[in-house]
């Protein structure tokens, strides 16, 4: 697969400009990695939140419910991605909490664990980079910014459900 | 935020209650902890890895080449603000570190570039063009390397961890796309 070539080559690439310009990657790695790190306090405390609460959800049997409201559409997929897909907009970590949940019960490499491994890297949270932004500048009228920024979820989601089942059944 | 949360986990043990399946509760309760540490852990060792190929990236000037392939295109899109040098860079930035899927690290880039561009916008308390055009893209999200996805999918034991990848890049691209057509269509005008 080309694929597999793409990170290896890449990392050649990034190494040889490094000597051919004397920049010092060894020290720059580490000191990338250090920063990388600092990460791990606020991922922790927003997975465990949110890993709690799906966790919570599926057990209940609560997700199942609401889910299985969507599964009866034409679309023949499995409960927990209509709940991925109805979450992804709105919390990322929320998302990427029931893709853990599918890999673990479905399997990582089954149909249902391609498409939510697409599905989260089809669009990023729309409501979060929208509040978090325009919070940060003091901006109240946000114009049709999430109207659009929902259209483009509902293209990347759909666009990835229709190529897993292209490429992937 | 807290809300959201708040009525999830009160809906799910209520919900729970109800169906009678109450003793569940208690065992995910005790065991979410060290269940959640199991798969973050091998997610920031991944995320370190490329932040560190990343850093490389930066300091050897490839990043700087990448930003300035972009420059034209971001005059085009973002006319307002094209005389600003200093914002256009830190809209170039934060669109080539969301490639890596380092989302966190573009964040703080990100916010430089809304304040740029909010020293050009007349009234303060409403979005310019540039800056819905820009949230458009953010949240549309064009990523070359789904650091995450990866890392999770390597944790979970995937035999062909990054086969998605393409198929992630046309459906994050068509996302993008169509939001910034909507955005010309909608925002520019004819």
């Amino acid at each position: 697969m080309v694929t597999n070539l793409i990170l290896p080559l890449f990392i050649f690439l990034i190494l040889t400009v490094s000597l051919i310009k004397k920049v010092d990657s060894y020290n720059a790695f580490l000191k990338g990695v250090k920063e990388g790190f600092l990460l791990f306090n606020d991922v922790f405390g927003s997975m465990l939140s949110m890993m709690f609460a799906i966790n919570l959800l599926r057990i209940s049997g609560l997700l199942d419910f609401i889910a299985h409201i969507f599964a009866s559409s034409i679309l023949k997929i499995e409960p927990s991605l209509w709940a991925m897909m109805l979450f992804r907009p709105f919390s990322g970590t929320a998302s990427l909490a029931i893709m853990i949940d599918i890999f673990k019960y479905l399997g990582v490499d089954s149909f249902s664990g391609i498409m939510a491994s697409i599905i989260q890297g089809s669009t990023d949270t729309t409501l979060y980079v929208i509040t978090l932004y325009f919070g940060c500048v003091g901006v109240k009228k946000i114009k049709n910014s999430m109207v659009i920024g929902l259209i483009s979820d509902i293209v990347g989601i759909s666009m990835a459900i229709l190529l897993t089942f292209l490429f992937f059944s | 935020m807290t809300l959201f949360w708040s009525m999830m986990i009160l809906a799910s043990i209520l919900f729970a209650l109800i169906t009678g399946k109450s003793e569940l509760l208690s065992n995910t309760i005790v065991s979410v902890g060290s269940e959640t540490l199991d798969f973050v852990l091998p997610l920031i060792a991944v995320t370190c890895f490329f932040n560190g190929i990343v850093e490389i990236a930066f300091q050897n000037g490839c990043i700087a080449w990448l930003e300035r392939r972009m420059n034209p295109l971001l005059r085009f899109l973002l006319p307002d603000i094209k005389h600003d040098q200093e914002t256009l860079g830190y809209v170039a930035s934060n669109i080539v570190i969301n490639m890596f899927g380092l989302g966190s690290a573009a964040t703080p880039v990100g916010l430089k570039a809304i304040k740029g561009m909010q020293k050009h916008n007349p009234d303060p308390k409403t979005a310019t063009r540039s800056m819905v055009t820009f949230l458009v893209l953010n949240t549309g999200g064009v990523t070359l390397f789904p650091t995450s996805i990866i890392a999770l999918r390597v944790a979970y034991a995937s035999k062909d961890a990054t086969s998605f990848i393409p198929f992630a890049i046309i459906a994050t691209f068509s996302a993008s796309l169509i939001g910034l057509l909507v955005d010309r269509w909608w925002n520019h005008g004819h």
